[in-house]
């Protein structure tokens, strides 16, 4: 076939932009990639902590670790700097691969055509979940749907499109892995230093972004969290919120006359002044908040395994308790066994050794180990045994 | 095909998770929406963000080739604009969200102020590292273009790559 008739069958070709950057081959798309994987698959398995002791499956209940401490404060804190960082990664790496987007013909073949439609679906799950992440830590929801169900519904697509890309790409990984594979050593050995100098720079502005806002997480670089959305010491009593009184409905006039209600097989209830004449504890724990946010507190008051003790339940229950507050998802909520029994979960009545302010939940709070904060109920109306 | 089987395996369990997550979608209330966003993400990207970065990426590289710059001061200011880029937009939904935040403790920092110290720090950082890289070329006796720095650390882009055709070495 000569070439004037071969360009007549084709379609005009509509001149696709060309690409001067030496930058733009399988090296650094590797060299970028396997961060960007390792940093989707820490979300990934994060997240997935995160979602499970939220919402754990019920024959799990019972079964979620109160220990270690630290844990959920470690693993949320993971999730969301590691995907503050993934931003980064991504952008690189898909600037790395922006011209194959205008590869000529578009579709060669079936198998070339499920192969770019599974990245599309990469790209576009990847962008969503790094994009939604970052907006909800804002507390900014410009979309009509629910967040918590997308961000979890398409971090399984795109981690699935992850594992497919690497699947499917092997052998190129395989061949760039490293600065001696011999896909690399094909390469002009005069783009290496070029290469090497990127990548400085993109540890550079993942450094960067991470001390900037990891101080939300990690206290001791709090002074350096400039550009978090949350600061360790900023809220009533040094220690942030996510939804005050007055946002829950809880005023005064819910307060008023208000009682600790226990029901289990011996049924109780305690006024403020009597729970503070029963047996004190303190516990130095985190409060971790699902955005990624946690700050350590000494939390006063009374052990639930006492409370609920008194009330008769058997030593496997569970307890269920539930908020003053008006409304909300989280109004309600049931701790499984190995919370309920922790020494070191706490109906608070104290924070750093002054009562609770009614934004940290006064007059009575949950405060248990390894939980998500949502879990840690305040303004606590109701334990009941099941 | 025993060489390939780990890579068939891996395809398998990747499909096996895209369609646990697609059939998560779908069972949201209104999928549709959902699509629209990840679609609007898919297009947000490859046609505004990366020919924005790529146009910076131009502009970076006529700059150098005008300005003669060494390849390690081009690596300089590639990787100042690359952190610049990043802040900002890390940065950008803290500024940009509409309405008060929700309570006192949520938002509580001067966002602005804060991102123009930080961008000053790259910028003061990058032009040591220049400072550096110039006086240790004289150190070895050679003549090093003095690079300019004052478009450091001010474009509000993601990436900064190289675009150039002139092999620098």
């Amino acid at each position: 076939m000569t070439a004037p008739t071969r360009r007549r069958l084709l379609p005009a070709r509509p001149r696709p932009p060309s690409f001067s950057g030496r930058l733009h081959d399988a090296r650094t798309a590797t060299a970028v990639g396997r961060w960007l994987g390792a940093a989707f698959a820490v979300c990934f398995v994060t997240g997935l902590i995160s979602h499970y002791l939220q919402h754990p499956p019920s024959w799990a209940a019972d079964a979620l670790p109160s220990r270690p401490v630290w844990g959920y404060r470690v693993s949320q804190g993971l999730h969301v700097g590691t995907g503050i960082a993934a931003i980064v990664l991504l952008l690189v790496k898909l600037w790395a691969v922006y011209p194959r987007l205008f590869v000529w013909p578009p579709v060669r073949s079936v198998r070339h055509a499920l192969e770019r439609l599974s990245v599309a679906l990469l790209v576009a799950s990847a962008v969503f979940e790094l994009f939604s992440g970052l907006l909800n830590i804002a507390e900014w929801y410009p979309w009509p749907f629910s967040f918590v169900p997308v961000h979890f519904a398409v971090a399984w697509v795109a981690a699935g499109s992850i594992l497919l890309h690497v699947a499917v790409k092997a052998p190129e990984i395989r061949a760039h892995w490293s600065r001696r594979s011999p896909g690399t050593l094909a390469l002009p050995a005069q783009d290496g230093p070029d290469r090497r100098a990127l990548m400085l720079g993109l540890g550079a502005a993942v450094g960067a972004v991470t001390l900037t806002t990891v101080g939300q997480s990690v206290t001791p670089l709090a002074r350096l969290d400039l550009l978090a959305p949350r600061h360790p010491r900023h809220g009533p009593q040094g220690l942030p919120v996510n939804r005050t009184a007055a946002a829950a409905g809880v005023g005064e006039a819910a307060l008023r006359d208000w009682r600790l209600e226990v029901l289990g097989p011996l049924p109780y209830s305690l006024t403020h002044a009597q729970l503070l004449a029963l047996p004190q504890v303190e516990a130095r724990l985190p409060i971790a908040c699902v955005e990624g946010w946690s700050v350590e507190a000494l939390w006063g008051g009374v052990r639930i395994r006492d409370l609920l003790d008194r009330a008769g339940a058997p030593p496997g229950a569970a307890v269920r308790v539930t908020s003053l507050e008006t409304g909300g998802a989280y109004r309600i909520m049931e701790m499984g066994r190995t919370y309920a029994r922790d020494p070191l979960t706490l109906l608070a009545l104290t924070l750093g050794g002054e009562p609770l302010s009614p934004d940290h939940g006064f007059p009575a709070r949950i405060i248990a180990p390894n939980r998500p904060g949502v879990l840690q109920t305040k303004w606590v109306a109701r334990l009941e045994v099941l | 095909m025993p060489r390939n089987a780990p890579r068939y395996v891996l395809g398998g369990v990747g499909l096996l998770l895209v369609a646990v997550g697609v059939r998560q979608v779908f069972a949201l209330p209104d999928p549709w929406d959902v699509l629209v966003w990840l679609g609007g993400g898919l297009v947000l990207h490859d046609a505004v963000i990366a020919p924005l970065v790529l146009a910076v990426g131009l502009l970076l590289a006529a700059g150098a080739r005008a300005a003669r710059w060494s390849a390690g001061a081009r690596g300089i200011v590639r990787a100042a604009l690359l952190t610049a880029g990043a802040l900002v937009l890390v940065t950008l939904p803290l500024l940009l969200r509409p309405g008060a935040p929700p309570n006192p403790s949520a938002l509580p920092l001067p966002y602005g102020r804060n991102l123009l110290i930080v961008l000053g720090a790259v910028l003061v950082l990058a032009s040591a590292a220049l400072v550096g890289l110039v006086v240790a070329g004289r150190a070895r006796g050679g003549d090093p273009t003095p690079p300019r720095t004052e478009t450091t650390a001010r474009r509000k882009d993601a990436t900064s790559p190289r675009e150039d055709t002139t092999p620098q070495d």
